[in-house]
């Protein structure tokens, strides 16, 4: 998705309405991501956990999933955050970067939002030294109850994951 | 993959590939039999021009104009060879051995209708048509001496007159066979009869007679051409199908009638005559199986897989009745359902890999014509003798095999085999010998290189490391013999003076080296200097199933290829001395070096020192002890590969799934040979040793 300098935007998602961008919603550490619901492939309990000995450390290990090998990242450790140490994954998402299926470990899985095209400032309008895998952003709210509004960080699973290679 | 019109094309490609392929292998059979002296055989000549026809005719449906163009212009040469109006010479040989080489290129096109391919297509068809037509020596029709009888002569083909007359000419006897046969087998019956007839005699054609016959069955008149005397003839034949008849010089046959019930005098035309021919066994094989994608193999695999979670699960559920005296009876008899399912499953999965597998000769095919090829632009006379052609091992395996031991096949020929007038001056046979070898050993398939050729040179092999910067003076003096074989393999060495169109560019035994690591093989070279090389491949069956080793290291476990594993012994760690930083220890009076997997994978250790296992593998000319906590037992496993994000993890050749989604790792035993004695760099230790 992201090539050189250019920034990744979110294309409408050809299933729904008024150009309406779907996102999954994911909360790891104290920080809700945002992936293109396209690029998920399915949510996962986790499963059991093979650890590849001498891989850098945002490689949590190998899982198997339908016979597939999947190489399954910590998502905190990926974004360079203090993530909880030894934490055994709430979730994995299997998510595809355009060349490999990915398992991504999160703690939980909140929700969908169709985000509106207004609702998302895309990184190329902010700050120039937000990281590569970062679209944008969004705010949402979180829980429907109350009206407080977090931030929904958009992650490009091509930058992210793609830069693992 | 899932455009329809991929899959078609793709379709055509595989075909039109094995098409190719099978022209190649038949003009080497046709090369062989020419420098022999020996008359072509008119199965074998059939058989290249039904490849190119049929190649002709897919390559017009698929678009491929230039493949058809070219085709085409060989099946009017193959048709004048057929027919005697050309005879088999170098020229005609060398264009088509050029074709093949040409068919693959067009194959291999973007666009298969290239504008920029036309000239040199045109230039190939104008050589193709100037071999022309030069026929045999013609001495008088050999037809005149025996009197057929025009009302026969006129119904024959012109292929089957040419058969006539070239049979007579080789002093074969005519005669004429009536038989009845049943109407409703009619084909199966003259196939049988054509097996029966092939070694003795040629079936030149058979009209249906006006005599004898029913509405059930029809009395042929097969027209033969034999070798064999007539009395033995008869008695082969007589009685079982009918009568035998000479047909006398000069005398009167009764006149055959011609028929509009006779078979179609074309469909016989281009069908092959029987003698033997490969080509007839091939074609049975064709009608009789399936090209199938190896990636639909991989899918089938996965579900199987799928199948043994599924049987654990329900064994899991039947666990939790297993308690209650009520349900005793049903579950022993599920016991005995689940492992009947398990027990097919298994065979399921045997039956997957063995589609899989598919003989060498597939790729040794190939090489028939390098060799030949080769060996003509070298100036050398090359034999080429294979065995264990039958040899299967997985598909994947056989593809990525072509172009490693293609190499090594030229670098037999190039640096190997001497030029003949050398061989003569040594007193050796003035046609040099290049053998491939393939056989099983275990659950290991052993291909062998071996040329007669001048040996390498160890020493040469030194001085050109030392002189090219890759091993200092002082080091090269510590090197034996075989580590300076061994030298070969070193990235960038080369001894050759100057770089020839095959080998000598410094590349290549570094990346024969590691295609064959990579695919779980090993390498091994043997060589004595005016007697020959002989290189030793040794490479697991299949890619996907590998009989494995299971240990834990550090609690964790992994699974070791049993092709590396010589054997395993305690681990005892007052026998550990250290050597050069190296950990050693002495088995059976050899010093082994060992390395502590639990160390090099930065795991803290579970077990106590003292009851530890050293795993000893091997791997060419070198034997490593891997020190391992525990020894699990031995299980058949399938290997798949990590993905993409961890290839630069070194050591694991794969994951293994041991059931429940538990994995193992496979650990990539050449891999962790290489880091162990070249370093996690790929440097030699000999490079850094002061």
């Amino acid at each position: 998705m992201t090539v050189g300098a250019q920034r990744a935007t979110l294309s409408p998602d050809p299933d729904l309405e008024t150009g309406a961008v779907a996102v999954l919603a994911v909360l790891t550490g104290d920080e809700v991501y945002g992936f293109p619901l396209s690029s998920v492939r399915e949510i996962l309990m986790p499963p059991p956990l093979t650890e590849v000995p001498r891989a850098p450390a945002h490689f949590l290990g190998v899982i198997a999933v339908r016979g597939q090998i999947i190489t399954l990242v910590d998502l905190p450790r990926l974004l360079n955050l203090a993530g909880a140490e030894g934490q055994p994954p709430g979730r994995v998402l299997l998510v595809d970067d355009g060349e490999e299926l990915i398992g991504v470990a999160v703690d939980r899985v909140v929700q969908v939002y169709a985000l509106q095209p207004d609702q998302i400032e895309y990184a190329s309008a902010m700050n120039p030294d937000v990281s590569e895998h970062v679209v944008g952003v969004a705010r949402v709210s979180l829980n429907s109850s109350t009206d407080t509004e977090e931030m929904l960080i958009l992650l490009d699973p091509g930058a992210l994951l793609g830069g693992l290679k | 993959m899932s455009d329809p019109r991929d899959n078609v094309q793709q379709e055509f490609l595989a075909e039109a590939q094995e098409l190719v392929e099978a022209l190649s292998r038949d003009l080497l059979l046709l090369d062989e039999a020419h420098q022999r002296g020996e008359r072509a055989d008119s199965a074998l000549i059939n058989e290249i021009f039904r490849s190119v026809h049929t190649l002709k005719g897919i390559a017009g449906m698929f678009g491929y104009k230039h493949v058809g163009t070219i085709a085409h212009a060989l099946e009017d040469l193959l048709d004048d060879l057929r027919l005697g109006r050309t005879s088999i010479g170098d020229p005609l040989l060398d264009v088509l051995f050029d074709s093949i080489e040409r068919f693959q290129r067009l194959l291999a096109l973007e666009d298969p209708q290239a504008p920029e391919e036309g000239p040199g297509v045109e230039a190939y068809v104008a050589a193709v048509r100037s071999i022309g037509t030069s026929p045999a020596e013609e001495e008088g029709d050999p037809l005149d001496q025996y009197a057929i009888g025009a009302a026969v002569l006129s119904v024959l083909t012109e292929y089957e007159e040419h058969r006539l007359r070239a049979c007579i000419r080789e002093g074969m006897q005519l005669y004429r066979l009536r038989a009845t046969f049943d109407l409703t087998a009619i084909d199966d019956s003259i196939e049988t009869l054509r097996d029966l007839v092939q070694d003795d005699a040629e079936i030149i054609t058979y009209l249906p007679s006006l005599e004898g016959g029913d509405d059930e069955s029809i009395e042929l008149v097969v027209l033969l051409a034999s070798r064999v005397p007539e009395p033995e003839l008869k008695t082969h034949f007589e009685g079982q199908y009918g009568s035998v008849e000479a047909i006398e010089e000069q005398t009167h046959l009764p006149t055959l009638q011609p028929s509009l019930t006779s078979i179609p005098a074309d469909a016989q035309s281009t069908s092959p005559q029987p003698d033997g021919d490969p080509g007839h066994a091939s074609l049975r094989s064709v009608a009789e199986s399936v090209r199938v994608d190896i990636r639909k193999l991989d899918d089938l695999m996965n579900v199987v897989g799928e199948l043994a979670l599924v049987r654990s699960a329900i064994g899991r559920v039947t666990e939790r009745f297993s308690g209650d005296p009520k349900h005793r009876q049903s579950l022993r008899e599920l016991d005995r359902v689940g492992h009947g399912f398990e027990r097919q499953l298994a065979e399921l999965r045997t039956r997957i890999l063995d589609v899989r597998m598919v003989p060498l000769g597939q790729v040794f095919g190939k090489f028939a014509r390098i060799v030949r090829q080769a060996a003509r632009e070298r100036d050398k006379q090359v034999r080429l003798v294979v065995t264990g052609a039958n040899t299967e091992m997985d598909k994947l395996i056989v593809e990525e095999l072509a172009d490693p031991l293609m190499h090594l096949v030229r670098n037999a020929i190039d640096h190997g085999i001497e030029p003949v007038s050398m061989r003569e001056s040594l007193a050796k046979p003035a046609e040099g010998t290049l053998a491939l070898n393939a056989y099983h050993k275990g659950s290991n398939v052993v291909i062998e290189i071996e040329d007669d050729g001048g040996g390498m040179d160890a020493h040469k092999l030194r001085q050109a490391a030392v002189s090219q910067g890759l091993l200092t003076a002082e080091a090269s003096h510590e090197l034996t013999r075989q580590e300076m074989l061994n030298l070969v393999f070193v990235p960038g060495l080369s001894t050759r003076s100057e770089v020839t169109d095959m080998s000598g560019r410094g590349v290549g035994m570094d990346v024969v080296k590691t295609n064959i690591l990579r695919m779980g093989g090993m390498l091994s070279i043997a060589s004595e200097r005016g007697i020959g090389t002989k290189i030793t491949v040794t490479l697991p069956i299949t890619l996907a199933i590998i009989r494995a080793l299971i240990v834990t290291i550090g609690s964790r476990t992994f699974a070791l290829p049993i092709t590396a594993v010589r054997e395993a012994i305690p681990y005892v760690p007052k026998d550990v001395r250290t050597i050069e930083g190296r950990e050693v220890i002495t088995m059976r009076g050899e010093t082994l070096p060992i390395c502590d997997l639990a160390r090099l994978f930065g795991f803290r250790r579970a077990t106590p020192d003292d009851s530890r296992f050293v795993v000893v593998g091997s791997m060419g000319n070198r034997d490593l002890g891997f020190v391992v906590d525990e020894l699990v037992g031995q299980e058949d496993v399938i290997t798949k590969s990590l993905g993409q994000s961890l290839s630069s993890v070194r050591g694991f050749a794969g994951a293994a799934d041991l059931g429940d989604q538990n994995l193992a790792l496979v650990l990539d035993a050449p891999a962790l040979f290489t880091e162990y004695f070249e370093g996690p760099d790929g440097l030699s230790a000999v490079e850094r040793r002061p």
